[in-house]
């Protein structure tokens, strides 16, 4: 018993140095991600300082704004005013909204962060709920109606999908609400997190609470339906790989019953390639969500983006670039912590046999 | 061995012996609690999502009973008068703040915060009576010296309308509480149409409210504070404006001009153009009016909806095939007229932009100044056979092909790429057509080199009279940006355009805009594709829509953008909704 515990231990000495590790890349990665998203923001065509101005604007109205932001000067020079500003969480002015992008970002951040939330809630829920019953069904009529379902989800894009539910639950039989993040006349709750779900439960605002829910719905889903059943199949294929195991003939041997063997010996690793690829689909949601975004009218931060990168909004478009690095790396840390968990040979920095 | 495991695979199907084992007893209960934790999931989930559509189906129901007036638009406004100069801007700016004239409906402006003035025999000095009692939102009264504040805000920012200040407007002080003054540089002929985008702001407003920045004394001249406040005295105040989502604002009790009983009450601008959303909210009646960005079909869509009608207006933008006049084929004023008469108006018209007319020339025909004598354009192959001939070009066509550009953002431009160059063919012409993004396509035409022998451009006038598309189009100053990729550089031109400008007598300076208009027609320096309809769709069976009624009658509307859409003339009805 101690032998174990002292091995459990080192196990978790080994996983803080190896999260710190990544940590340490992580800032690696993203001094080299801000270099090659200011350099390409800046070699693409076009002025940003007249763009922004219009083409009759005087002469003297746009070098002021290429002064103000240094944009007279050579690339390494901007670059260093530039990242001097970031490190003192400055990000410069946007050219499109005329505020600071600090500003622009707490308020676009969470409205999509509380979109992808939820799709994340439907696809860790559904995925895992359709790639086991399709399992368990395996080459039944219920594991063909998931596999019929998984290919058409995975070839609808996610703003194919928003325009069809738009159109089914907006306009011929409408009964969610399909424009932004609430209701006209409810008023907001105050701003505590920016998620307006988790601010009016906050508040005890369960009015406020319920229209958001509903606001969220058919965006949400839309978002999520994609990678939801990619990793479905995911489940689905690991579970089937597993059940073929050594182990489990012995577990059956053992005379454990099959929800057991379900749920803990044979759903939690055939989760781990599921779960690996699920942290990156839920990242990127954030930035496929621009067209849902659009079609729903959301203020969300992928939208920003791509009106920034559309109109060379300079300091929008590195911001936005930099921040959803963050989030990547922010999710794949999170994501080796959970395949720990899963996977005792990580956790316990065992050998694989 | 193999066999055994191979039906130790399909587990599942060992259930009846496994359910004579012993360990099933021990187990049942945890099975249950996480069926039940399962269950009690999955019920949740059904519970938020059926609340969810109660929620929506009250919410429908509730719509159209404020008197309101929801328009879509390409983005949210800036609503700093200082600084958005867009349509969205624009639309804005007219229902918020107030200016000394207004546009009518007639191409001229009327009275409006000013009553009278005075332009000094020279044409340099402008004098301007003020009316008494205007109350601003705030309840200060708007005098002289908050013109004046609000004329050097913008000359010395330089940014949104300015530019149709900072050349003309040497000086302009407050003489007393109600007479302004404005010096002149030099004489300016429609001074008072471009007065139309000079916003009076409430100067003891903005000025408690300054943050840092590079204006000396003036900070950042309110610019922050102006982002999401407004300082005004038209008829509606901001109550919110959410970045990417909507400017919504509310009537101004106060308001000079009074209040009709079915006036809107309050009016929102939506940022968003996407053709499934606008026809959604169309049919729930919570938009009234559409953007001008839906596509031919989306507004037969449109049509179809109970109540909904699409109103066309022409407010002087024309599609522009701009010829580059400094590059071989085109620098050749034949092998140009040759393009102008091969060019087919009529499908353009008929079958490509149904509902948009054809031009008679660089001038839209819904401009003051527009030329009476010119003759909408025709095909004519005859012609342009001619012409060609008479080109240096003529024998070689072959080496010089027509490289022509359409904007990627837009489309429909490729339609009428694709037919000019079908044209084309026709008399041996190669057309080489090109999709540019903006951003590169603007970087390109910086220079005559690079600027592609033609370009495909919608232009609009920036105030209501022909002179303002002359000056952007074909002065040599606008050479090197997107209002002009002829590079015409032509002196006599150039000169004709700054007399007619100077010129203050109305009559005298249409007079001389018809002679420059005839020459730039010789000159064939642009393909004049079609005079643009904007068509929007909106809710005729609730709404009064002034524009949109006169249209209906053949009348004029102002082509200054915004101002049809002037909210405290509309009138709404929200017993009217159909349901």
């Amino acid at each position: 018993m101690s032998l174990c515990r002292r091995r459990e231990w080192g196990g978790y000495m080994k996983l803080s140095s190896y999260v710190i590790k990544r940590l340490l890349y992580s800032i690696f990665v993203l001094v080299g991600l801000s270099i090659v998203i200011f350099v390409i923001a800046r070699v693409v065509p076009g002025d940003p300082a007249r763009l922004a101005l219009g083409p009759r604007a005087p002469q003297f109205a746009v070098d002021a704004l290429r002064e103000e932001m240094h944009l007279d000067k050579s690339l390494p020079v901007q670059y260093f005013y530039w990242i001097k500003g970031v490190v003192t969480g400055n990000f410069g002015k946007s050219l499109v909204t005329k505020r600071n992008v600090m500003e622009d970002i707490a308020e676009f951040l969470p409205a999509t962060l509380e979109l992808v939330l939820m799709s994340a809630l439907f696809v860790v829920v559904f995925s895992i709920l359709f790639g086991a019953l399709a399992a368990r069904y395996k080459d039944s009529w219920v594991d063909s109606l998931i596999r019929v379902m998984a290919y058409t989800g995975v070839a609808v894009p996610s703003f194919v999908l928003a325009v069809i539910f738009l159109l089914l639950f907006g306009y011929i039989w409408p009964v969610i609400p399909v424009l932004g993040r609430l209701s006209a006349g409810i008023q907001p709750p105050p701003t505590i997190t920016g998620l307006i779900t988790v601010d009016s439960l906050l508040t005890g605002r369960m009015d406020v609470f319920f229209d958001a829910i509903n606001h969220l719905i058919l965006p949400a889903l839309a978002l999520a339906v994609g990678p939801l059943f990619q990793e479905a199949r995911i489940v689905r294929s690991a579970m089937t790989e597993n059940m073929g195991k050594d182990y489990l003939a012995a577990a059956v041997g053992f005379g454990i019953p099959d929800h057991v063997i379900t749920g803990k010996y044979l759903l939690k690793p055939s989760l781990i390639p599921a779960v690996s690829v699920m942290g990156l689909d839920i990242a990127s949601l954030m930035s496929n969500a621009f067209l849902v975004e659009v079609i729903f009218d959301w203020p969300g931060i992928s939208r920003y983006g791509m009106e920034a990168m559309l109109r060379k909004d300079l300091n929008a478009i590195s911001a936005v670039i930099i921040v959803f690095g963050l989030i990547f790396v922010v999710v794949n840390i999170i994501v080796d912590l959970i395949v720990a968990y899963l996977d005792p040979r990580i956790r316990l920095g065992g050998r694989s046999s | 061995m193999k066999l055994l495991r191979k039906d130790y695979t399909d587990f599942w199907s060992l259930k009846t012996i496994r359910e004579n084992r012993e360990g099933r007893v021990n187990m049942g209960r945890l099975v249950k609690q996480k069926k039940l934790a399962s269950v009690l999931i999955m019920l949740l989930f059904t519970a938020v999502i059926l609340a969810g559509c109660g929620g929506g189906e009250q919410e429908g129901s509730s719509s159209g009973r404020e008197k309101i007036i929801r328009i879509s638009e390409a983005n949210v406004p800036n609503i700093d008068p200082g600084v958005g100069s867009d349509y969205a801007s624009s639309i804005a700016l007219a229902n918020i703040y107030d200016t000394l004239v207004f546009p009518d409906h007639n191409g001229d402006v009327k009275p409006w915060v000013a009553t009278e003035w005075e332009i000094s025999s020279d044409g340099l000095t402008w004098t301007f009576k003020l009316r008494k009692g205007v109350k601003f939102h705030n309840g200060d009264e708007l005098t002289a010296d908050d013109v004046v504040f609000s004329m050097k805000r913008m000359l010395t920012m330089g940014e949104g309308f300015a530019y149709l200040f900072t050349e003309v407007v040497d000086d302009v002080k407050a003489l007393d509480d109600y007479t302004v003054q404005f010096k002149l540089k030099k004489p300016f002929g429609p001074f008072l149409q471009t007065l139309v985008r000079l916003y009076i702001l409430n100067k003891d407003q903005v000025v408690a409210n300054l943050a840092d920045g590079p204006y000396g004394e003036m900070g950042d001249y309110g610019k922050a504070w102006l982002i999401n406040n407004d300082a005004g005295s038209g008829p509606y105040m901001v109550k919110e404006l959410k970045k990417q989502e909507y400017l919504y604002a509310v009537k101004f009790e106060d308001y000079w001009g009074g209040w009709d009983k079915d006036a809107p009450e309050a009016f929102k601008i939506i940022g968003t153009t996407s053709p499934s959303t606008i026809r959604t909210l169309m049919t729930r009646r919570e938009l009234e009016i559409t953007d001008q960005w839906q596509t031919k079909e989306a507004l037969e869509a449109l049509d179809k909806i109970e109540g909904v009608d699409i109103n066309a207006a022409f407010t002087g933008t024309i599609l522009n095939i701009m010829l580059n006049t400094k590059k071989a084929p085109t620098d050749d004023v034949h092998f140009r007229r040759a393009l102008t008469y091969l060019f087919d108006y009529d499908t353009a018209v008929n079958n490509l932009f149904p509902g948009c007319k054809k031009t008679v020339g660089p001038i839209s025909e819904s401009l003051p100044g527009c030329s009476k004598d010119l003759k909408p354009f025709d095909q004519n192959l005859q012609k342009a056979k001619e012409e060609l001939a008479k080109s240096k070009y003529a024998g070689s066509l072959d080496k010089y092909p027509v490289e022509l550009a359409w904007i990627a953002e837009v489309p429909d431009e490729e339609k009428i790429a694709l037919m000019l160059q079908s044209n084309a063919q026709e008399l041996g012409i190669k057309v080489d057509v090109v999709k540019v993004p903006w951003l590169s396509f603007v970087d390109q035409i910086a220079k005559p080199e690079s600027t592609p022998n033609a370009s495909l451009v919608f232009v609009s006038p920036h105030y209501g009279e022909a002179g303002s598309i002359l000056e952007t189009r074909y002065h040599s100053k606008s050479t090197g940006t997107w209002e002009q990729c002829e590079w015409l550089q032509n002196k006599e031109i150039d000169a004709l355009i700054e007399d007619a400008l100077g010129t203050i007598d109305f009559e005298e300076r249409l007079a001389k805009y018809d002679v420059i208009q005839k020459k730039i027609v010789d000159l064939a320096p642009t393909i004049w594709a079609f005079d643009q309809a904007e068509k929007r769709a909106y809710q005729a069976d609730y709404i009064v829509w002034p524009a949109a009624e006169r249209i209906k009658k053949g009348e004029p509307v102002t082509p200054v953008m915004g101002y049809m859409y002037y909210f405290h003339d509309f009138k709404v009805y929200p017993d009217k909704v159909p349901h």
